[in-house]
């Protein structure tokens, strides 16, 4: 459970007694509201998001409650919690794992293990010559993926196993820190099935949450050489095409962002779309995080901006009622607009 | 072109299997078959033969989702393109292209539920279909064990078909059970293919132990002394899960759980580990098993009691596929009877809850034919299980188009219910008979189908007495063949050639 507490510590330090415990186990789950996401950019968890999908919300009370117990972490009441030295030394000296990449990979992790687990068994079968087996995976888009990938390769029978061999060898071999067994064992070939993640956590001797964390930064790792350097992996280039990396919109805020760029009001897109006037402003809290051009100045004035970021920046906090207390004339709304625009930059 | 060649040419297989010619011979004569083969002897040849002989479509309705996702996928690995399956599985795009393009599929695979939309069967009416498939026909049988009220209509439904020749194939039918078959499909003149749901290589062990723990320790004793591979059949989930832990722990074995709580992802994994010999046991619920095809299973064990004599069958039928010497063992400890009551009354709805319903639809909506709809959520409300909710639906759209009012609806599915209860408790009733009984268990269970024993055979039960030795681990067990390999070698395992593995 090293790296998953380890992982929470990170979390409740960087939120610093702003946000409860649920904040944080919302953004472990990567959930897809506009809090969660409001909170990621604010406090720099980006790379942690939807990190430990499974975790079951009781699974993570008891992980809390046994820090609290060990004395790393000091309740502050109402589900807060503060570190303590210890639990500061802790996080020091364990850290969290490095590749780990949940606002950008997250949303491509599964269908990037599914492609490349069967992109695995269908050449561990094609070169044994073998054309009787049970994929692995039955997601029909990807069975047609991985078709579409043999065909373009033009490599023979003999040669895509070995150069697929190649590319994996050297993309684990540079991976300093990731232990490449977490996802190897897991993979399945000609008259050899792979193991399934309790049995994987149980080969390694960890429980299954620590081995997911451990699976995924591996994953994400791969993930990460492949995006970053596809043209010394002319085979593993081929998982990611299609699939979007990077900052996605959800699809509703999407719809919402074609409306307002052909220049509809907030109450207008809400009539429109038939939504609550305060959905859409969560969609314009979304495009003040992700979206550069995307001006907030039709909404606060230059003036209370600057206002709204002083008693931010005094208070140090990005609690939105203490900020309010001090700015009455500026709505919740628009301290979120300001502290999503410039909130971030700021503070990291 | 002769049978065996046909056999050869799209199956591979030298021979056919008990029953199995004969049902074919029937159905290339062009007359309707009734045919009841035992587990593991492949029913479905029957119908996938013939596809190559027909020049029309075969349809096939199928009860269970996974059980005609195995099916066509073991058409796919023969190296046949032309099957698919119509089942709540396709999104509305995917169902359409398919329904556009039905000439173009020899094999279709369809459930029930999806026969009962009018569009659908429209289509079906303009296609040519050489042979109409009834598989798990028992279903149809409100004497059955598995009654599916939807199975109910598929006589009316073949009726508006234009009555194709018709198939309808089973494992584990009761005479009583066949006759409801026939009649219910309107097929009264069906050749009878029955072969013996006897399995003479199966040697039939029932043993009486006194609490849990003990037959824990029964189980482990087992396992370690039988040879292997065998399945372990429980009723809970979290049973299976925990013997599959101690069966790793003390007896140094490879042994998985299977259930229906696992994702897909897993219960394909280890599916296929225990197919490929990296699984010694597996500890299942009974969702395991079905469209497993494993010739060289050695032993089943039961640790809870089946609900009734039919489902025993089944699974005890999937040992000794290769006709050779497997045994089957059940633990009963007294008083377990009650785990299947309990399970018997949870598959249907209760009184209070018929009760409730029908409150429900008294102050919110009057009951309009099909067009029966409830509030999201009523199901939810009422309490009522996945099981209990599909066949709440589908009596009630039963009822409402032949019942004037509500209050008769009411009537005659609480009737409907309480029966079904009977029936279930008279099943259970029936399995403890034989399991209590003094009698050799294969002649109870032959004369159960209405068989006679033909022959004696040497190694046959508890009772007749067994050579236990027959079955006794041959080798020692090699734990975990991963032990200490790397990872480099693994995926070199994978990836290269033999040759060129250093
Ligand atoms: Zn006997």
């Amino acid at each position: 459970m090293e790296w998953v507490e380890s992982v929470i510590l990170y979390c409740l330090k960087k939120i610093n007694n702003e946000r409860t415990i649920y904040s944080v186990y919302h953004i472990l789950k990567g959930k897809k509201s506009s809090q969660t996401i409001q909170d990621i950019h604010l406090y720099s968890l980006k790379r942690l998001f939807g990190v430990l999908e499974p975790l079951a919300r009781d699974s993570f009370e008891e992980i809390i409650h046994c820090m609290r117990d060990n004395g790393w972490i000091i309740e502050q009441g109402e589900q807060k919690y503060l570190l303590s030295s210890s639990g500061e030394q802790r996080l020091k000296n364990i850290g969290i794992p490095i590749f780990l990449n949940g606002w950008r990979y997250h949303h491509v992790t599964t269908i990037f293990w599914e492609r490349f687990s069967l992109l695995v068994q269908v050449v561990s079968n094609l070169i044994n010559q073998e054309s009787s087996y049970i994929p692995i995976q039955k997601n029909k888009k990807v069975l047609f993926w991985v078709k579409a990938v043999l065909k373009e390769s033009h490599l023979s029978r003999s040669e895509i196993g070995e150069k697929l061999y190649e590319e994996l060898n050297e993309c684990f071999e540079d991976g300093k820190g990731i232990d490449p067994s977490m996802i190897v064992f897991r993979l399945t070939g000609f008259r050899q099935i792979g193991l399934t993640a309790q049995q994987a956590s149980k080969k390694m001797n960890v429980n299954v949450y620590e081995y997911h964390l451990t699976f995924t930064n591996t994953l994400h790792y791969l993930i990460e050489k492949i995006e970053t350097r596809g043209a010394n992996f002319p085979i593993l280039t081929h998982l990611l095409k299609g699939l979007e990396l990077g900052d996605e919109l959800t699809i509703t805020a999407r719809k919402t962002w074609k409306l307002l760029s052909q220049g509809y009001s907030i109450e207008m897109i809400a009539k429109n779309r038939n939504l609550k006037t305060s959905t859409i402003e969560d969609h314009l809290v979304e495009f003040a995080l992700q979206i550069d051009r995307f001006s907030i100045d039709a909404f606060v004035d230059k003036e209370l901006q600057l206002e709204i970021l002083q008693i931010a920046n005094q208070a140090a906090t990005k609690q939105l009622k203490l900020i309010k207390e001090k700015v009455s004339r500026a709505s919740y709304f628009q301290i979120r607009l300001v502290l999503a625009k410039y909130g971030d930059r700021q503070w990291n | 072109m002769e049978l065996e060649n046909l056999l050869k040419k799209h199956f591979g297989y030298l021979s056919f299997k008990t029953g199995q010619k004969e049902a074919i011979s029937a159905i290339l004569n062009g007359q309707h078959t009734l045919a009841m083969l035992p587990t593991g002897t492949g029913k479905s040849l029957c119908y996938q033969l013939p596809g190559y002989v027909f020049d029309g479509s075969i349809l096939i309705v199928s009860p269970l989702l996974s059980l005609m996702q195995d099916q066509v996928e073991q058409l796919g690995r023969l190296g046949e393109k032309r099957v698919v399956a119509l089942n709540s599985f396709l999104s509305l795009e995917e169902k359409n292209y398919v329904l556009d393009r039905l000439q173009d599929y020899k094999f279709i695979f369809i459930s029930p539920e999806m026969l009962q939309s009018s569009f659908i069967l429209q289509k079906l009416r303009n296609l040519a279909i050489s042979l109409f498939v009834v598989d798990e026909a028992h279903c149809i049988s409100q004497w059955g064990y598995d009654f599916r009220p939807d199975y109910s209509k598929l006589g009316e439904i073949r009726k508006s078909l234009g009555c194709p020749l018709t198939l309808a194939l089973t494992a584990t039918a009761t005479r009583k059970v066949r006759k409801d078959i026939i009649q219910s499909l309107g097929i009264e003149d069906a050749v009878k293919v029955e072969s013996t749901i006897d399995r003479p290589n199966i040697a039939i062990w029932i043993e009486e132990i006194e609490g849990y723990q003990k037959k824990t320790d029964r189980v482990l004793e087992l396992a370690a002394k039988l040879e292997k591979p065998g399945i372990i059949y429980f009723s809970s989930k979290k049973m299976a899960e925990q013997m599959a832990l101690l069966l790793e722990e003390k007896n140094n074995c490879n042994a998985s759980a299977y259930h229906g709580g696992l994702d897909q992802d897993t219960r394909i994994l280890i599916q296929q580990q225990f197919i490929h010999n990296q699984l010694d046991v597996i500890c299942a619920t009974s969702a395991f098993g079905m469209g497993v095809n494993k010739e060289n299973i050695r032993f089943i064990i039961h640790f809870h009691m089946p609900m009734q004599i039919e489902s025993y069958l089944q699974e005890i039928g999937r040992a000794g596929r290769d006709g050779l010497a497997s045994i089957a063992y059940l633990l009963y400890s007294p008083g377990d009877e009650q785990l299947p009551f309990q399970l018997a009354e949870s598959e249907l709805p209760s009184e209070q809850q018929i009760d409730w319903l029908f409150h429900e639809l008294e102050i919110g909506h009057g009951i309009k034919g099909d067009a029966l709809q409830f509030n999201q959520g009523t199901q939810e409300r009422g309490g009522f299980s996945e099981v209990q909710w599909r066949l709440v639906e589908n009596l009630l759209r039963k009822e409402a188009k032949e019942k004037s009012s509500l209050l008769d609806c009411k009537e005659s599915i609480k009737e409907f219910v309480n029966e079904r209860i009977t029936m279930k408790k008279k099943n259970i009733y029936q399995m403890l008979q034989w399991i209590l009984s003094n009698r050799c268990r294969r002649e109870f269970l032959l004369n159960y189908f209405e068989e006679q024993v033909t022959s004696r055979i040497e190694q046959c039960c508890d009772i007749c007495g067994i050579d236990e030795k027959n079955y006794s681990a041959s080798h020692k067990l090699r734990k975990n063949h991963l032990g200490k390999i790397e990872w480099k070698e693994y995926l070199a395992g994978l990836l290269l050639n033999s040759e060129l593995r250093e």
